[in-house]
């Protein structure tokens, strides 16, 4: 097991506290109003604030916050391949880095890449290595880093979208932006765009459809670059949750858009009128 | 994954010939090229199977042990999967080229089993919060000619089929802490419901159709793929898109629906053969690695 020696962390058998609290794990109801006062089986979507151009020594980045979850990313290239071996002479490389800061989550995680971060990372390499033209960057490497602040969750989602801005702030051709949408289907309903309390809600009955399921899409090509369910659903539940995201999506494409343009008029402003 | 090398004019006749739902092989686009399946093929796990699909090879042992249960969930055991992708498979694998691979394939076996039903966790409960059965499901790919994750699922079913977890017994000592003992009989064990397990089945976009249990030439000319693991009632436990393309989304639908088609029907056949193999009991000639 890796061990991350130049920090002092407690005992191995030490546990967290809340794992001893009186009151029993709240159970989320699957009907009525979330607690956030959002709507059920309805594509509600939380508002999201987006910047670009945050990390000024970045090529490009931008920065997310959708609800609790905040997370930006950072994009750095086209520069030279860092393993020589490993340069395509016809096209370029995306590699991707998604981590989480160890006071993100409700319980104190470890600097040292887990199994979660690395297949998150590569899910996330999954949903934009189609949208970006790399085939523009022969011999080339683009890096993408994310790193969440805080998990509140859909973070793959919000990563997704948060990634696509950041290349399009760094000049990155793309094919179009990619957009990230989730949800969690409980039952009978659906959640979309779950924080972190409804996607870890384990209900008590044992129902035939739960699940969660996130979706990358490029809307204008209306294409899905991204895919990924757990959970057990029947086909047809799977089915109306992909569309479900798609719909969440083309919610977002404006605000992301929006955000985009301004973020270039900022950097360089239209020439004035003299 | 390993890959080879294919040229344009293979890649236009690959895809020709999927249009007219002929592949090179000679088989339909949804049909699965010749799997042998053996279980307990190594004696010292406590269950174990070996698949071959085609050219590739799966090795899958079972080590059940007894460990402390997760605190969230205390009055269940767990299963901790870990791939090894062995250099004997191809040589891109030496050192820690497989790892990559493998924690890719090990995190999707994690997904495939995160739910209640597929494993009967409570059952692999010995006493709530303090022991329970971890089983240990290590894959070892021998060879590799594409179409790992549905070879996996495959062998993985089997040797869940095939374990033999031994029975033990709980009692009080002097002080008032547990003993654990094992019974003595080695054949009184406790086997595991396989009903409820999942198999993957892995469809390539080749063109503008999907096929099932694709070679490694057929997954050069495709540019995404659809993982979808199917218990046999048909409910789905996991999807995931794999590779650096992007999918209609009608063509995802009628993948979900191929999938689900396809991995219900691989079901019932191998669970028949399962059963069959079983009942040889000691008359079954073991063919191992050398047949």
């Amino acid at each position: 097991m890796p061990t991350d020696t130049k920090r002092v962390r407690g005992p191995e058998v030490s546990q967290s506290p809340s794992l001893f609290l009186c009151k029993p794990a709240a159970v989320f109801p699957s009907h009525g109003a979330r607690a956030d006062g959002r709507q059920r089986d309805q594509v509600d979507v939380r508002p999201v604030f987006v910047r670009c151009g945050l990390v000024s020594q970045a090529k490009g980045s931008a920065y997310i916050e959708a609800g609790n979850t905040k997370l930006m990313c950072c994009v750095y290239g086209p520069k030279e391949t860092e393993r020589k071996d490993e340069t395509d002479m016809k096209c370029g490389k995306l590699t991707t880095d998604m981590r989480f800061a160890p006071f993100s989550c409700l319980e104190r995680g470890s600097w040292i890449q887990g199994s979660q971060d690395k297949d998150l990372s590569l899910m996330l390499h999954e949903s934009l290595q189609p949208a970006v033209c790399l085939h523009k960057y022969p011999r080339s490497q683009i890096e993408v880093n994310v790193m969440v602040l805080e998990n509140s969750g859909s973070v793959l989602a919000h990563a997704v979208t948060c990634a696509s801005l950041a290349l399009a702030d760094a000049g990155i051709e793309m094919y179009d932006l990619v957009l990230g949408c989730s949800i969690r289907q409980d039952g009978a309903s659906y959640v979309v765009d779950p924080s972190y309390m409804e996607e870890n809600s384990c209900s008590s009955v044992g129902s035939k459809n739960q699940g969660g399921l996130t979706v990358a899409f490029l809307p204008s090509l209306n294409q899905i670059s991204g895919l990924q369910s757990d959970g057990e659903m029947t086909e047809e539940t799977l089915t109306a949750g992909v569309r479900t995201c798609i719909e969440g999506c083309y919610k977002l494409y404006p605000v992301i858009q929006q955000a985009l343009a301004k973020a270039v008029r900022r950097a360089a402003p239209p020439p004035s009128e003299s | 994954m390993a890959t080879v090398q294919v040229s344009e004019a293979e890649k236009v006749y690959i895809l020709h010939g999927i249009r007219d739902d002929l592949r090179v092989d000679g088989r339909g686009c949804e049909d699965y090229r010749h799997m042998e399946i053996e279980t307990d093929v190594v004696s010292n796990t406590d269950g174990s199977a070996k698949v071959t699909l085609g050219h590739t090879a799966v090795l899958v042992g079972i080590k059940a042990d007894i460990g402390k249960p997760r605190p969230m969930v205390p009055n269940e055991g767990y299963l901790e999967f870990f791939v090894d992708c062995s250099a004997n498979a191809t040589p891109e694998f030496e050192g820690r080229g497989g790892e990559e691979l493998g924690t890719e394939l090990s995190n999707t076996l994690y997904k495939v089993f995160n739910n209640k039903h597929s494993v009967d966790l409570k059952g692999l409960c010995i006493s709530a919060g303090e022991h329970c059965w971890v089983l240990y499901v290590d894959v070892l790919l021998l060879q590799c000619d594409g179409n790992l994750y549905d070879a996996i699922s495959v062998a993985i079913k089997a040797a869940l089929f095939n374990t033999k977890i031994p029975r033990v017994h709980i009692s009080a000592d002097e002080e008032g802490g547990k003993e654990i003992e094992l019974s003595d009989d080695p054949y009184d064990c406790m086997r595991l419901n396989v009903e409820n397990v999942p198999c993957i089945v892995t469809l390539c976009k080749v063109g503008h159709r999907h096929v099932v249990d694709a070679t490694l030439q057929e997954k050069a000319c495709s540019v995404a793929s659809l993982i979808i693991s199917v218990t046999h009632k048909g409910t789905v436990t996991c999807t995931r898109k794999v590779g650096g393309g992007s999918l209609d989304p009608e063509s995802i639908f009628e993948m979900t629906k191929a999938g689900k088609r396809v991995g219900k029907a691989l079901h019932a056949p191998l669970m028949k053969l399962l059963q069959q193999e079983e009942s040889l009991g000691k008359t079954r000639q073991k063919v191992g690695f050398l047949g």
